[in-house]
């Protein structure tokens, strides 16, 4: 029998070799393309359309503010894609019966197949920043490049790692893979969303525990806001996520979706 | 080393509360042995093989390759297994390179043995001129044999094959059964699934046969030849269906060993063996009794006729 130590480094290979199977798969299923040209080409319709038919805002956090609003679009599409199929994939198109009869624990598969959806989503989000950059530092010098950006990326990874972990989540759970993709897509794009305006607008309750509410915080550091308060004296609706327990609630959704969606994935089985 | 290489333990698997898909099964296959394990549809074979896979888990009972339990410790179980389970989906955006050099690191295989070992399976299967292709151009018969060629990739002493020639045309159920006879020269330990009993018979040393989820029947290929040879067959068709109190009559006839029930009309008349004259007198007295009789073939009676007087005797379709 191995040591405790041999173990763990053949389940740590056995995980890694998953993450390279898993991108090759995204890279041959054209998904990389189109995600990395959607990260590139949409900061870059904030550059050329004011280049051609405006001008561009007055201050760097102003551009950056405007440009960035886009990126949760960008980490939804790019989360589903990668992540809508990942577990529900194999169990639909049957290739399970090759993966999981391979002398591997299904659960380094799993772990390294969330890897393999989040690690190409934090790289989407990541060039959309580069360009993002670029295009500061081309407009108004690299003075344009404030804390408040890098604060920006931060917050948008750690909400990437909570998106891809819902959607991880629903891959584990679901039937089929279209299923799990609009699911997931829907819930970041529609539902959360609705179900944290009603909350916020009808009955004047900050819905901290939703993580959509706390995807302004992207563009919101640049506007220095804070909490500004609801309750009986505030007009309804007047909340902001506050950065930090936005921190602590997305860090909270990452652990808790994938750690199920891992457990419900393990349970699973090719019946 | 331990000489028996595949065993279960009381093997149980219950779907929900009222359906048992395999009903405490045991069995042992000793290394180099080449098993059928044979059934109709829906007896329990998919079932105890993706238990002896880790594909799912038993109820009760335990599944061990080459003595520790699958289930329990797949990683050290599964290392020298190969197995085609059922009809597998085979990632058609990857090419046949992509998929068995990620299942050659699976095995721990080195660089230059995934390559040797690429060019020797696909060689085997047949898809040599395939390499980098896209698997999604495949037909069904090319995903199957890649299938297989994963099956064998890494070189196992263990094979586990599910219904191996299915989806396969003749000229590929001719090959997947030199493959296995091959693998048997090799001392590599075949348990495989059929519901082709004729299959199983041309490749096998013994044969496991299932029932309704339990285990009916274990015996060599060839003890069950030659009790079989003691036997003729004859498969009768009449013109009109047989009533019980006709059956009945039938059944006395001397020499008629037993009568099983085909549909309303046709029936397998089993005989001791004896000369052809008995054949013929079966023939003249069922005529003398009365019968209408449309079709009369006699046949040597093989694995399949064992199989369903073994299902017959336990209450089944006959």
């Amino acid at each position: 029998m191995k040591s405790i130590m041999e173990d763990i480094s053949e389940d740590v290979k056995n995980t890694c070799l998953t993450v390279s199977f898993e991108l090759k798969k995204h890279f041959r299923m054209k998904r990389m393309i189109i995600s990395f040209a959607l990260a590139i080409g949409l900061p870059l319709i904030f550059y050329i359309v004011p280049r051609i038919w405006a001008s561009f805002p007055d201050t760097a956090e102003e551009f950056a503010n405007l440009n960035l609003s886009f990126v949760n679009l960008l980490i939804i599409i790019s989360g589903s894609l990668f992540a809508g199929d990942s577990v529900v994939g194999e169990f639909e198109e049957k290739t399970g019966l090759l993966l999981f009869s391979t002398p591997q624990r299904h659960s380094t598969i799993f772990i390294g197949k969330y890897i393999g959806a989040l690690l190409p989503t934090l790289a989407v989000v990541s060039i959309y920043y580069l360009t993002t950059s670029l295009e500061i530092i081309g407009i108004y010098g690299t003075g344009g490049i404030s804390i408040e950006f890098f604060k920006s990326f931060f917050i948008a990874l750690v909400y990437t790692t909570s998106a891809v972990s819902l959607i991880f989540f629903f891959s584990s759970i679901l039937k089929r893979k279209i299923t799990s993709t609009l699911l997931g897509f829907f819930s970041l794009m529609m539902i959360l969303p609705i179900t944290s305006s009603v909350l916020q607008f009808l009955v004047d309750v900050e819905p901290w525990y939703i993580l959509t509410y706390f995807e302004g915080l992207i563009t919101d550091v640049f506007v220095g806001a804070g909490p500004i308060g609801g309750g009986p004296e505030g007009q309804p609706g007047q909340f902001s996520p506050d950065f930090y327990t936005g921190l602590i609630v997305m860090v909270l959704y990452t652990l808790i979706l994938f750690s199920v969606g891992v457990f419900m994935a393990n349970r699973r089985r090719m019946e | 080393m331990e000489d028996c290489v595949i065993r279960t333990e009381n093997l149980v698997k219950k779907f929900g509360n009222n359906i048992t898909a395999v009903d405490d099964v045991s069995f042992e296959i000793e290394r180099g042995e080449v098993v059928g394990y044979l059934g109709p549809n829906g007896a329990g074979k998919t079932t105890t093989i993706k238990i002896l896979t880790n594909l799912i888990e038993p109820t009760s009972g335990r599944a061990c390759i080459n003595g520790i339990d699958v289930n329990r410790y797949p990683k050290e179980a599964l290392k020298d297994v190969g197995s085609l389970i059922g009809v597998p989906g085979v990632y058609g955006y990857l090419t046949p390179n992509e998929v068995l050099t990620y299942f050659g690191k699976v095995y721990r295989m080195s660089k230059e043995k995934i390559d040797q070992r690429i060019e020797e399976v696909l060689e085997m299967v047949n898809l040599s001129g395939w390499r980098h292709s896209k698997i999604e151009s495949f037909s069904t018969g090319m995903e199957r044999r890649l299938a297989i060629g994963k099956s064998i990739f890494h070189e196992p002493s263990i094979l586990i094959l599910d219904e191996p020639v299915l989806g396969l045309d003749p000229e590929g159920i001719r090959e997947m059964r030199e493959l296995i006879k091959g693998f048997q020269e090799k001392d590599v330990t075949v348990f495989l699934s059929s519901h082709l009993l004729d299959e199983v018979s041309k490749v096998c040393d013994s044969v496991i046969f299932l029932y309704d989820g339990k285990m009916i029947e274990r015996d060599s290929v060839e003890r069950i030849d030659q009790v079989m040879k003691q036997y003729r067959l004859i498969e009768v068709e009449f013109l009109e269906k047989l009533s019980e109190s006709d059956l009945d009559e039938l059944k006395k006839i001397p020499v008629i060993d037993k009568v099983e029930k085909i549909n309303q009309t046709k029936f397998r008349i089993m005989k001791k063996e004896g000369d052809p004259a008995s054949t013929a007198d079966i023939l003249r007295r069922t005529i003398e009794e009365g019968y209408d009789i449309i079709s009369y073939s006699p046949k040597k009676a093989d694995l399949e006729d064992f199989y369903v007087s073994l299902v017959g005797e336990r209450g089944g379709p006959k």
